[in-house]
């Protein structure tokens, strides 16, 4: 730990104390972890480099995870679309996903887990989708048709309070304050 | 030292026969008849000169070849066995060396020395065999010729002491007349039955009958203990094997009584009190995902178990609401009441089975008390049916539900538990009134005893059943059964009818193909039946709980491992916390309940048996511990313990008010849960209007807007709307930075606060 806290320059070190909901260690612990998944000759600039989607997913917090590839697509800031993350992108996720980081943040960023075509809503082909990567797409775990439609037709009527066939933000962070556990459920930690 | 270690050794006849052969024991002792016939009955007097022999019998029964090349090698003067035990798989030729009186002895030895050491001898020669080594038994009066007609005898005891091929093979070989040897054996047969009326004669025999004996006489049963007062010190503490065996069993019961009844209270408030939360919230599925977990398996596992709870969730809530016409209501119920009459019928029948069976169990038991193993195997025959009924009668009333259209799969489900329950309790029941009626009242010995026994089983071929139902059932499959029930019904009713009913039941009972369910229902029927057994058994055979742990320990180890490897999932959901209430309820209300009055009934009414248990001689059970009270009045320290007996245990007066207190209180907290639910009713009402205003007045707002919009596009006043930074609750395509969403709900407040703020301005103003 002593040797990568010499890698991150001192100001650089207090920045990301200061934008992020993460601590001194948990940054460093972070660097250390970022600087694995670098080929050997690039751990240098380690906080300028930027390590494709396919590396990101072979940690093993990430590994099992259904929402996976959904998390690395949000906090990813790449202009090529590739979803490739730097340093400061895995410094944003790993915030979001602490255990400080407050209910709000954690919701927004759930929202946008949750919009898998990207649009602001979750409609019915989002919770669709949503639903699927909660129950796992094995044969016997899927849901019929029916279930599928009975089980939208649910959630809409519970959450959706303006009746426009979608969820949006407001919608979604009511839901979520009624669940007291969100909050504790919704973290990783490395 | 025991010179024979098996009665049929003992043959003291062949010594006084005249065909008897001398023992040429040791070279050194070549006995100087050594060349003689063995037939020659001169050597009678050559018994006294074996030497070096001390054992008691007196004469060395020469198993030896006679023949003049009869060496004997020079045995060490041990244990006349000592070299059998070498040489034990040799059949032993009897007449190898001397008389065919003796030959029945030699039938069992070993013969573990030396070679025919006189081939040449005429003797050997008929034979070719190895002579045998040793002496053989005979009995202690040996020394002196006895008359024949003892010998005679003691021929005819030898050889009924024989095994029967073993006997005809020793009457074959008697030199004797056919009339002589026809005679022997009509005396042997007839020695052979007196005996067996005295004692069992043969060894194995015995030991069966110890066996089975020993079961009945040790503190398995209820006959085994005494009714003595054990003190192990003069005038110290003592225990009174009787208040000890009816305190043990009554505390027994308080304590199931107290668990069963904390479990219900647990299991109906989590039901009962918030059947809220079992519907499918949509926060709940927003939010339930953990995003901590990282092992593989453990994703998956979370992944079945949501799916599982979102399907109950909707089977729950997904209720249609069928509109039939009457026609097909009266069919409807038609077709249900024929169900019901079916299965009654058929639970009916499968008591007065059991019923006359018993009947006949019982006097098969009073005509011949054998403790063979085949009356013990006929005593099986009870059980045995009990348990296949059991097993295969709740097959048929699940296709019986099949045949029946049910409104819900929660009715269907509930229906055939309620037919299985009425069958096996109703047959718990005649089991319970033939003990307590007809075996309690019989002339047998010890009717607890029986009781026990048959208890003990029951339960034991209930175990065997179970494992070999879950074995067949579910590592081949249920469908098995299913098909073969279905057909054997089939069979029954005929070729052509059946055929065309068969077609029609085979598309609805074999739909499910490949893995068979695992029918939760069944098992723990199955369970609750075993502990039912259980728990009227014990006041018959006391240690029947700690066997019936041992056996459901095996049961559940073999059920979890049928169940991982071979079941799928059942394909009706299961509310399992609503199914759990109904099976403890259940276990309390006809099994528990109907046990405590059958042991009610034996503690009071039932007069213990004269001959064993702890409460012989007493009128009822119950009455030892009213002498107990008697004992202690005379005791001043112990007045309070009489006191209470007299006025709160035996006084109805204290039930009385005991049993309106608890119904009273009962009645509140009934009222108090009614009270809770229309709150929470009201509460849900409240919340769901609460969002209706609020999509009122979010239409409102926006109509507000629009009309703002609209005035300030034709240029009205000036007042700057923040309009372009309000957004309408539906979001815009683009995505916004991450932490500005919070400014944008904070300026959607804002406008609308302004909306208002203007709003009221323009009313004031137009005031």
């Amino acid at each position: 730990m002593g040797g990568s806290a010499s890698l991150i320059p001192r100001d650089l070190l207090g920045e990301y104390q200061e934008l992020t909901f993460l601590s001194k260690q948990e940054i460093l612990l972070a660097y250390k972890r970022f600087s694995e998944l670098l080929p050997k000759e690039e751990r240098e600039n380690a906080c300028s480099a930027r390590v494709p989607k396919s590396q990101i997913l072979t940690l093993p917090e990430l590994r099992a995870n259904p929402f996976q590839h959904r998390i690395c697509h949000v906090f990813s800031t790449s202009e090529t679309r590739d979803d490739s993350m730097s340093f400061e992108d895995f410094l944003d996720m790993l915030s979001v996903f602490s255990d400080s980081a407050t209910s709000d943040v954690k919701s927004h960023y759930a929202f946008r887990i949750f919009d898998f075509d990207d649009d602001g809503t979750l409609d019915r082909k989002d919770l669709e989708q949503l639903v699927n990567c909660l129950t796992g797409q094995g044969e016997e775990s899927r849901l019929s048709r029916a279930e599928m439609e009975q089980l939208i037709q649910n959630i809409l009527e519970e959450s959706d309070i303006d009746k426009d066939g979608t969820i949006n933000l407001s919608e979604f962070q009511h839901v979520v304050s009624r669940s007291p556990d969100f909050a504790s459920s919704f973290k990783i930690v490395l | 030292m025991s010179y024979y270690h098996n009665e049929a050794f003992e043959n003291p006849d062949y010594h006084f026969s005249e065909t008897l052969e001398i023992d040429r024991r040791g070279s050194s002792q070549r006995n100087p008849f050594s060349h003689q016939s063995p037939y020659d009955s001169s050597l009678h007097g050559s018994y006294g000169d074996h030497r070096g022999r001390e054992q008691n019998y007196p004469v060395a029964i020469p198993m030896a070849s006679l023949g003049p090349g009869s060496d004997y090698q020079d045995l060490p003067s041990t244990s006349p066995y000592g070299n059998f035990t070498e040489n034990l798989s040799f059949e032993p030729e009897p007449e190898l060396t001397y008389s065919p009186h003796s030959t029945f002895h030699l039938l069992d030895y070993p013969y573990t020395h030396g070679t025919s050491s006189g081939s040449e001898d005429s003797f050997i020669r008929r034979r070719n065999r190895r002579p045998p080594d040793e002496i053989f038994m005979t009995s202690s009066s040996m020394s002196e010729t006895d008359p024949v007609c003892s010998e005679e005898e003691d021929l005819i005891g030898s050889l009924a002491s024989m095994s029967t091929k073993e006997r005809i093979k020793a009457i074959q070989k008697m030199p004797e007349t056919m009339r002589k040897k026809r005679e022997i054996r009509n005396k042997v047969l007839k020695e052979i039955t007196k005996k067996a009326n005295h004692r069992p004669s043969c060894c194995t025999q015995c030991l069966q009958g110890a066996a089975v004996g020993y079961f009945q006489r040790t503190v398995l049963y209820y006959g085994f203990y005494t009714n003595a007062t054990i003190s192990k010190i003069e005038n110290g503490p003592s225990y009174n094997m009787q208040l000890a065996y009816i305190f043990t069993v009554g505390i027994y019961f308080v304590i199931c009584f107290l668990i069963l009844l904390f479990s219900m209270a647990k299991f109906f408030s989590r039901n009962f009190i918030n059947p809220q939360e079992l519907s499918v919230n949509a926060s709940k599925l927003l939010c339930t995902w953990d995003f901590n977990i990282t092992n593989d398996k453990a994703v998956k596992l979370k992944q079945k178990n949501l799916c599982t709870q979102i399907k109950e969730g909707l089977t729950e809530v997904n209720k249609e609401v069928l509109n039939f016409s009457a026609m097909e209501r009266t069919i409807r119920i038609g077709v249900h009441l024929i169900a019901w009459v079916a299965s009654l019928g058929v639970a009916v029948a499968a008591c007065a089975g059991v019923y006359f069976l018993s009947i006949n169990n019982l006097e098969l038991f009073m005509k011949g008390y054998r403790n063979d193993l085949e009356s013990q195997a006929a005593m099986l025959v009870l059980p045995v049916v009990v348990s296949l009924l059991n097993t295969l009668i709740p097959f048929f009333f699940s296709w019986l539900g099949h045949l029946e259209k049910f409104q819900t799969p929660g009715q269907h489900i509930y229906v055939t538990i309620t037919r299985n329950i009425m069958l096996k309790m109703s047959i718990v029941g005649i089991l319970c009134y033939y003990w307590l009626n007809i075996v309690a009242t019989s002339e047998s010995q010890c009717w607890e005893t029986l009781v026990g026994q048959d208890i003990y089983r029951l339960v034991l071929v209930d175990f065997i059943f179970c494992l070999l139902g879950s074995f067949f059932g579910e590592f081949f499959g249920q469908d098995i059964y299913r098909l073969v029930l279905v057909d054997f019904i089939f069979c029954l009713l005929g070729s052509f009818f059946g055929e065309f009913l068969r077609r029609i039941i085979g598309t609805t009972v074999c739909l499910n193909l490949g893995l068979p369910e695992f029918d939760i229902g069944r098992n723990v029927l199955d369970l609750i039946y075993a502990q039912t057994l259980t728990w009227i058994g014990i006041l018959f055979s006391p240690l029947l709980p700690g066997i019936q742990m041992i056996a459901f320990f095996i049961v559940f180890f073999v059920k979890k491992v049928s169940l991982m490897r071979n079941c799928q999932p059942p394909r009706k959901v299961w509310r399992t916390s609503q199914m759990m209430t109904s099976f403890i309820f259940l276990l309390f209300c006809p099994s528990f309940l109907g046990v405590l009055s059958v042991i009610g009934v034996t503690v009071w009414r039932l007069k213990p048996s004269e001959g064993c248990g702890p409460f012989r001689g007493l009128p009822s059970m119950y009455a030892s511990v009213a002498e107990w009270i008697q004992v202690l009045e005379n005791y001043t320290v112990s007045k309070w313990v009489v006191w209470i007996y007299h006025n709160l245990i035996t006084s109805e007066l204290f039930f009385f008010i005991l049993s309106s207190f608890v119904l009273i209180v009962t009645y509140l907290y009934w009222q108090i849960i009614q009270g809770r639910k229309t709150m929470t009713k009201l509460l849900r009402q409240q919340i769901n209007n609460a969002g209706k205003d609020k999509m009122l007045l979010l239409k409102k707002l926006r109509v507000q807007q629009r009309a703002s919009r609209s005035s300030s596009a034709l240029g009205g006043r000036g007042q700057q709307r923040s309009s372009s930074s309000y957004h309408p609750s539906r979001q815009p395509a683009q995505e916004v930075p991450d932490y500005l969403e919070r400014a944008f709900d904070r300026n959607q407040n804002t406008s609308y606060n302004e909306v208002r703020w203007s709003k009221c301005r323009n009313v004031e103003s137009g005031a």
